[in-house]
Parts: structure tokens; sequence; C-alpha cells
């Protein structure tokens, strides 16, 4: 039986455009990126792509799916992950999916999940890279009642298990865990492929399914604003003021004397 | 009266024509299969200058008479106009051995009489060429030239030739007693020298037998030879220069990704993948290559001790055209047909290496060089742009810049600002169709921190000396330059189609832009994809307020200025006055100039996409031209370009530590607006301070 991977993407406005660009309605606790801030795929996202690529580089006959949940427009990052080499997409888009949190982005990944069904491996970046709150994948593990590794430098499918090597502060943990198995990816493990042109071109007569809150037998009141578990106090940007001391002296030794008397002031020694 | 005349001579004569003939005739043709195969591209545009080049640059040796090689000119010139000129003695001989009736002194005779000590003067003038070569080889060795047994082998052949012309040429004048021989003066005064020590007329037959008969044989033995030598440039470069570029140096042609696309199944690809992908003017460019390596010695990345050498690539070029080309053994089944690693020939790739490939910045100093017009660049990209987008295969920094493209639509990751953020404080309007100029502010001066303040400056000219102009703010896209470079055409023809379709969607019809990468791309290859303007640099502009006097530089400028010209503004567009002229306008600035400048500029290091990829190994280029630079003296380095500016501003601190003694880096519109100095309620701070010991400014990613 040839290898299945799920691998869940998430379109994130691009978290590198410069602070000044996002606007937040504290009011409203919303955030909005200026006109000019693109999307892109979120960055550990592309690396469960790049994991699921490089068990299909071993495992040739494997097959990848990629599942996004997210308005129209994130149908690029599936396309994009489908040049990287995924065989065929699936997109979540319904309205009433708007304005959620980590437990209903994970419900309505796990449905999805549950009707493409026979799969064999579930791969996540760590966290998203707006919210990075880092547990949907781990959250779809324990809706679907399967096991979970996060946080992953390396992941391999030997003998219908999975072995994952997790990151540590010291170093890593080599774990095995059968399948079917959640994993969620971080940026130790390297970079994601740049796709041929050939990929890119193919990529456009791959099949992307589209599917809605129905499609999945939920209704509005299980999902998006509805349905959140999180209770957003407040949101903010916070205000950070530098000041920066200059030191003046005649020599090196000078300045760092100063320095040390200065530091001294301050009782930071 | 030839040897060739009567029995057995004429036997010898027609089997030595015959066969050497017909072996050439083979040769040709199998050299000519890949050559079939290859790209179709057109090389018949601008034919009155195609004319006018050949005379130029091929009869008259044009690019044999720069300074910097004078004494392989001087010693180039006397071989080739030599050939030409004894060609007609070639001639003559071939005549005359078929008929005496047939020969040209026979036909053309006071035509031909005349003609002879012309010939004899180059006898001579050959041989001193050939010595001078033998001695640049023995004694003086530069690193440039190829000298190996192929490159003794056409100097000696070449000398042989001469001797047995002279010799040959003297026993005919010995034996006939012609009354015009003196007319071949060299050899008139050899046949004297038999005179003198007595030679006997039998002996004078037969060796002028010998004599005739030898300088038939190397002559066929030297066409023969030809091309299996590096030395096969003489057949060659006629075409090789008559079918050169007509297109400015810093223009890519593009790809038809569509029609590649409906041939994939056949195996099409996007850059070059084997051999006969590539074009019949690329694969002659391989043939014409004679190895003399200045390529390779005004090379950036030769020079600077990286992989690539553009005359090793051509090389590498002849070594894969070669191995798909039929070989004489191959087709006598003498001899394996090439060497195979898996059964296939080895691509250009394979011959040229990966590190060589990605060295190279485009800076087209080796085709300004190169006296017999070899376009190495594209060559260069074309590999590139098979690594790209075939094989995905780059430099990690190289991709990374190519997917901030994609994904942010521009290469500067980091940045904190926006495409707005600059005019902040200044009075500039979008662009709307009303104004004259669309000013292209370009991803790097909208974007990158050390070119904000020059975008600034320029609009604090432009805007007081009245010119009307507009920007696109945040709807400017990235033009696709550095894609092209990096070898990536698809996003480059995605950005230059949407650069196009903005600015026809707002009627640009002037597009003014401070960046000499978006300039070439904008005046020389927007037109590939129906985007037509006309495009100014905005030293061109500033140099002509300057001159109508609607900018006045009053304010003293006490500084000695170097200016650096940019490879895209001066060698590939010709621009080098203007910035000159903006700079001399400076009161009270002295100007110094490098060696190494206009047309013979030597690169910043950041062109070919290495703004934003590492360099391989070896010295950093931009460190180079920075050590050239301090060298004058200068304390400022003047520039036109986002790019260099950014490579000088990392070379300075780094050759000096002592933040006082540094050299200080301004673009031209920078120094001018200081001098300018605004008058009335504009009369803001210039953006840069010169007084200010110099200011650490970082530079790129």
């Amino acid at each position: 039986m040839p290898l299945h991977i799920i691998a869940c993407v998430k379109q994130v406005p691009d978290p590198e455009a410069p602070a000044s660009a996002f606007k937040v309605d504290e009011a409203a606790k919303k955030v909005t990126p200026a006109a000019g801030v693109a999307s892109v795929v979120s960055q550990f996202d592309a690396l469960a792509v790049e994991a699921a690529l490089r068990v299909k580089d071993v495992a040739s006959d494997a097959k990848i799916t990629i599942v996004s949940m997210g308005p129209a427009a994130a149908r690029d990052a599936i396309k994009h992950s489908l040049a990287m080499g995924a065989d065929e997409g699936v997109l979540l888009t319904d309205n009433a999916f708007e304005n959620g949190d980590s437990y209903t982005t994970a419900l309505v990944l796990s449905k999805a999940i549950q009707k493409i069904g026979d799969f064999d491996l579930l791969l996540f970046g760590r966290q998203a890279t707006d919210w990075d709150a880092g547990v949907v994948g781990s959250g779809v593990a324990e809706i679907l009642g399967l096991p979970s590794v996060s946080i992953a430098k390396a992941v391999a499918v030997q003998d219908g298990k999975v072995v994952v090597e997790r990151v540590l502060m010291e170093g890593y943990d080599t774990v095995e865990a059968p399948l079917p198995c959640a994993v969620t990816i971080s940026n130790e493990l390297g970079e994601p492929r740049y796709p041929k042109l050939q990929q890119i071109m193919q990529a456009a007569r791959k099949q992307v399914s589209v599917w809605s809150a129905a499609d999945l037998g939920l209704d509005a009141s299980q999902v998006g604003a509805q349905g959140v578990r999180l209770n957003l106090e407040r949101l903010y940007q916070p205000v950070s003021e530098v000041e920066c001391e200059v030191m003046e002296g005649e020599t090196p030794d000078e300045k760092a004397q100063k320095l040390a008397q200065r530091l001294r002031e301050e009782k930071i020694i | 009266m030839a040897p060739a005349n009567e029995f057995p001579g004429n036997i010898f004569f027609y089997l030595v024509i015959l066969g050497f003939g017909a072996f050439f005739a083979l040769t040709v043709i199998m050299r000519l299969i890949p050559f079939v195969q290859g790209k179709r591209v057109s090389r018949l545009d601008h034919l009155p200058a195609r004319v006018r080049d050949f005379f130029l640059i091929m009869l008259a040796q044009s690019r044999f008479f720069r300074r910097k090689y004078w004494y392989s000119g001087i010693l180039h010139v006397f071989i080739f106009w030599g050939f030409m000129v004894l060609l007609i003695r070639s001639l003559n001989l071939l005549l005359d051995g078929v008929s005496a009736d047939l020969s040209l002194q026979h036909l053309l005779g006071d035509v031909y009489t005349a003609w002879r000590p012309v010939m004899d003067l180059f006898n001579v003038l050959v041989m001193v060429g050939v010595g001078m070569a033998a001695f640049q080889r023995i004694f003086i060795k530069p690193e440039r030239i190829t000298i190996n047994r192929d490159a003794w082998t056409i100097l000696s052949l070449i000398f042989l030739l001469m001797v047995t012309d002279v010799l040959g040429n003297s026993l005919e004048i010995f034996r006939e007693r012609g009354d015009k021989d003196y007319f071949s003066f060299f050899a008139f005064g050899v046949a004297n020298l038999w005179d003198t020590v007595g030679l006997g007329r039998g002996t004078a037959e037969a060796a002028h037998t010998v004599f005739w008969f030898s300088h038939l044989v190397i002559l066929f033995a030297f066409l023969d030879y030809l091309p299996y030598s590096k030395h096969s440039h003489v057949l060659t470069v006629a075409f090789n220069v008559f079918f050169r570029n007509s297109e400015p140096t810093g223009v890519l042609q593009p790809i038809d990704i569509e029609g590649i696309m409906e041939r994939a199944e056949e195996g099409a690809t996007f850059g070059v993948a084997k051999v006969t992908d590539f074009s019949w003017k690329q694969m002659l460019d391989f043939l014409t290559c004679t190895e003399c390596g200045r390529c390779q010695s005004n090379c950036p990345a030769f020079l600077t001790g990286k992989e690539l050498s553009p005359k090793a690539i051509q090389h590498a070029g002849r070594v894969a055209l070669l191995a798909n080309t039929p070989t004489m053994g191959s087709i006598l089944r003498l001899s394996p047909a090439v060497p195979r690693t898996n059964g296939e020939p080895p691509r250009p790739i394979d011959t040229m290496g990966f590190e060589s490939i990605w060295d190279c910045v485009t800076c087209g100093s080796c085709q300004y060089w190169c006296p017999v017009m070899i376009e190495h660049v594209p060559t260069i990209m074309d590999v590139r742009r098979f690594l790209v987008m075939d094989e995905a295969q780059m430099p990690e920094t190289a991709q990374a810049a190519l997917m901030q493209i994609e994904q942010r639509g521009h290469p500067w990751r980091g940045t904190t600002f926006t495409r707005g953020d600059w005019m902040e404080g200044l009075e500039v309007g979008l662009f709307d169709g009303s104004q004259e100029y669309l000013l292209w502010v370009g991803c790097s001066g909208a974007l990158s921190e050390r070119n904000v303040p020059i975008t600034q400056a320029l609009a604090k000219l432009l805007i007081q000396a009245g010119v009307s102009f507009g920007v696109l703010g945040d709807e400017e896209p990235c033009c696709g330059d550095p894609a092209r470079r990096l070898g990536n055409e698809y996003l480059f023809q995605m950005q230059a189609q949407q650069a196009i379709e903005v600015m026809n969607v707002k009627g640009v019809k002037k597009i003014l832009t401070a960046c000499p990468h978006g300039y070439n791309i904008f005046r020389n290859e927007y037109r590939q994809f129906g985007g037509n303007f006309v495009v100014v640099h905005h030293s061109e502009l500033l140099a002509q307020l300057v001159q109508e006097g609607k900018l006045r530089p009053r304010e003293g400028v006490e500084q000695t200025i170097v200016y650096h010209d940019s490879c895209y503004l001066a060698r590939h567009n010709d621009i080098i006055g203007a910035p000159r002229r903006v700079l001399a306008s400076l009161p009270k600035a002295r100007l110094v100039e490098m060696e190494r400048s206009g047309m013979t500029t030597f690169c910043c290091g950041a062109g070919g996409g290495h703004m934003w990829v590492e360099e391989s190994k070896g010295e950093h280029i931009n460190n180079a031209r920075t050590k050239e630079a301090m060298a004058t003296g200068a304390g400022v380095v003047a520039t036109a370009c986002p790019f260099c500016i950014q490579m000088f501003e990392d070379g300075i601190p780094a050759l000096e530590p002592d933040e006082e003694k540094r050299m200080r880096a301004l673009d031209i519109a920078e120094l001018l607006e200081v001098a300018v100095a605004a008058r009335g309620k504009e009369a803001a701070a210039p953006t840069s301070d010169l007084s200010a010991a110099g200011e650490e400014v970082s530079a790129g990613p």
C-alpha cells in the first residue's frame, strides 16, 4: 500500500513586512496588514511540505495531499506546495471559518482529514508565523486520537513506523511512533526545495478540491467566531523605546571603566 | 614555370590538392552537423553596420590597436595582414602549378608585379611577428596565453610557410632572371646570395622543386590542421565578426517558455542542457576562440581568484561541441566516437562547471576585450538558466533571493521600509499620465537603507529644477532584473509583464531611473515583451539640467572625487560622459580617474545577481575595486548606481578600520544636491552631510 501523507499549510501575511505595515485595532481586537503586504506560505508549513517530499524521495509511490484552510487566496499556498512536488490539494474555505482560534482550525482540519481518509502521516508546521500559537498540529492529533510528535528536524518512515528526530535545547531525541501519526516540523529541518519550472507549470494541472463547512458536516456554530474556545483578552502593539548611552573616553580602557561604573549605578552588576 | 607543370610533379600536385582537399571538406561537413541541429537565430539585421564592422574589426584589426596589449597587437597585425596579402602568392602558386598561362603573374601582369614588393615586405613582417610571438612565449610568458604543443605547431607552420615561400621564390628568381624580379626585393636579395655562394644550376633546380612542393604541402597541411587546432579562428573569424551581436552588450534574449512547455515531452529544456541547445552562433564562438586570454585577464571573477575563466568556458564549450561531433576516426571506425559517461556525451554544465557558471557578474569585460567578437556572457547565462529552471540547482543565496522576489515582490529581505516611505515630507505625487517622466524608484531606491537618501536627493533636485514627474508608489513592482540575471527567466517574464502593464495602463512614455540595471532593462529588454519607452538615466538628466541652468551648483564641494563607472551604465550602455559632467560642475571639486574606467571599468561585484549571491572564494570583488579607488587618494568615490554604492559602503570599512580616515561613497545626486543647496522654502538640509566623518552605513542583506 503506497504511503499517503497529508500536509497542512497556512497562508499568512508576510511576517517580515515592516512592523509599521500592520495596524492593530485594539477595540475590535483585530490586526490588518497594509495593502502592500504580500501573502506567503507560513515558513514552517513550507518545511512540512518539504518533510513530506523527503519521505517521498525514499518511498517514490507515496502520495502527498495538501490541505489548507483559508480565504480563496489560500489557493496560492496550495499551488506552491503542488509545484514543490505534492500531488493533490484541498482548499477549505467558508465565511463561517473566519475569526476562529486554534481549536476551530484544528476541528476543521480534522474533519477534512477524516473525509480524505486513508492517511498514514499528518505533517504540520510547528506554529504559524502570524499568531505563533503552535497548537493546531497537536490539536488535530488529539481530536483524531492519534499519537503526535512535535518540533521535528527529521522525519522518516520505516517498516510502518515513523522515526522522528525531535529538537531539544541540548540536541535531539529520536522518537518512534506507530502510523498513523501527526508530526509538527521545525526550522531545523533545513530549506524547502526550489521547484523546477516544469513542476511549477505542471502544478496548474493538479487537482485542487474546494470544500465548505457543509461539505465537512459542520455548521457555523461549531466553527469560526462562534466556535472559539479561547478568550482573546487584549490585542495591542507593544511600544518599545530604546535609549542608547555611548561611553566616551580617550582610550578603550577609560571607556571600559566608565561602562563598569555606569552598570554599577544602574544596579545591573 | 612551376615544378608541377610536368610529370611526375603534376601527379603529386593534384594528389596533394585532392587528398588534403577531400580531408578538409569532410572535416567541415562533420563539424557542421551540430550547427544544423543547434538553435536558429537570425543575425542578418543591420547589414550595413555588419559590413562596416567586418572592415573595421576584421580587416582593419581595430581591436588590436588597443594600448593594453600593444605587443600582441603588433605581432598579430603583421601576421594577419601578411596572411591576407600572401594569399595572392598562394593563389598564384596554385594556378601556376596547373599552367603557367593561368598564373596571376601572367593574367595580371604589371598589377601583380606591383604587388610583389608588398608581399615580400610581409614575408619579413610575418617572420618578425612569429619571432615576437616566440619571444613572448619563451621569455615573457603572460598568464593569459595558452602555450602548448598546438600553439608551437601553429607558429612553426606559419614560420615554415614563410621560409619555403621566400626560398622557393628566391630560387625561381635565381633560375629565371625575370627583368622585374627586383620587385620581390627580399627574395631578390636571397637570390643574390645564391649567386655569391655559386649555387649550381642542377642544385638550384632540385632545391626549387623541394621548396615549391614543401610550400604546397605545408599550406594544405596547415589548412587541414586548422579545424583540429585552437587556431581554427582562421576559418571562422570572418563569420564570427560578420554575425556579431548587434544589440547592446548587456542584453539577454528571452526564452519562449510556453513553446518549450509544449515540447517538454520531446525533452525540450528551458536553458542549455545539451550542446545542441546552443545557437549556431554560440557554437561558432567556441570554434573561434584562440585562447588568447584577454577575456580572462580582465574578468573580475578570475582576477580575484575564482574558478571562472571566460576562456576556459569557451574551451569547455568547444570540448562539449566536439564531443557531439562525429570524428574522422569514428567514421572510419578507427576510434571510439566520443568520451562518454553513462552513454551520454558530456553536457556543457559538465565541462564548464557549476562554480564557474555562478561566478559570472555579467560585467561584459570579456566581450569588450575579445578581438574575435565572442559573446561569453549569454553562453554562461544560458547554462545558468538550465541550472535554475530545469534543475533548481543554485547557491543558497541565489535561491533565497529568487524566493524573495516571488513571495514579496522584491529582493530586499529584512527591509523595514515600504515603497512609499521615502516620500515622507517631500512633495512627490503619483504618476497619473499628465507628468513628463515616470520616476522609477526601484526596489533598491525605495527599500534599501543606503539608497533611500539618494532617491530623496534626486527627488529634491527634480522638484527644484521644475521637472514634471510622478512615481508609482506602492504599485511599483520589481522590474525583474535580478530574476533574469539569476537565471530565472520565467519569474523575470512575469515581473516584466506586470511592470509593463502597470506602466502602459497609466500612460507612461518616459522613464527616469537612477539605476543602470533598471535603465538597461527598460531601454533594451522590455521591448522583447511589448514595452517601448524612452528611458533616461538620472546622470543624463542631471547633466542636462545643470547645462540648461535649471540647477545651479554654487556651494563648494571641496573634495577630491574619483568616479566609478557602473558596468551597466558605461560598458553596456555607453553612458560615460554625463556623470562626469555632473561632477565637473561641482565648484572646488577635484576629479581624478582610476585607470580602469569608462569602457574598461572594473566591476563592483554586484552584477549578475551577485548583489545577493555570496562569492565562491578568493578576494571579494568589491574589496578589489575599493582598493583601486582608495589608491587614487580621493576622499570621495562617486557612483551612479544603487548596487555600486552598496559595494563600496561594504568595502570601505572592511579595508579602512579607522573611521576618520575613510573614503566616503556618495551618489552623484547626493553630491549635486549639496552643491545646489536649495534656496527658498525647499531649503531643508541636504540629505548628505559631507562634513561628518564617515558614518557607518550598513549595506544590503
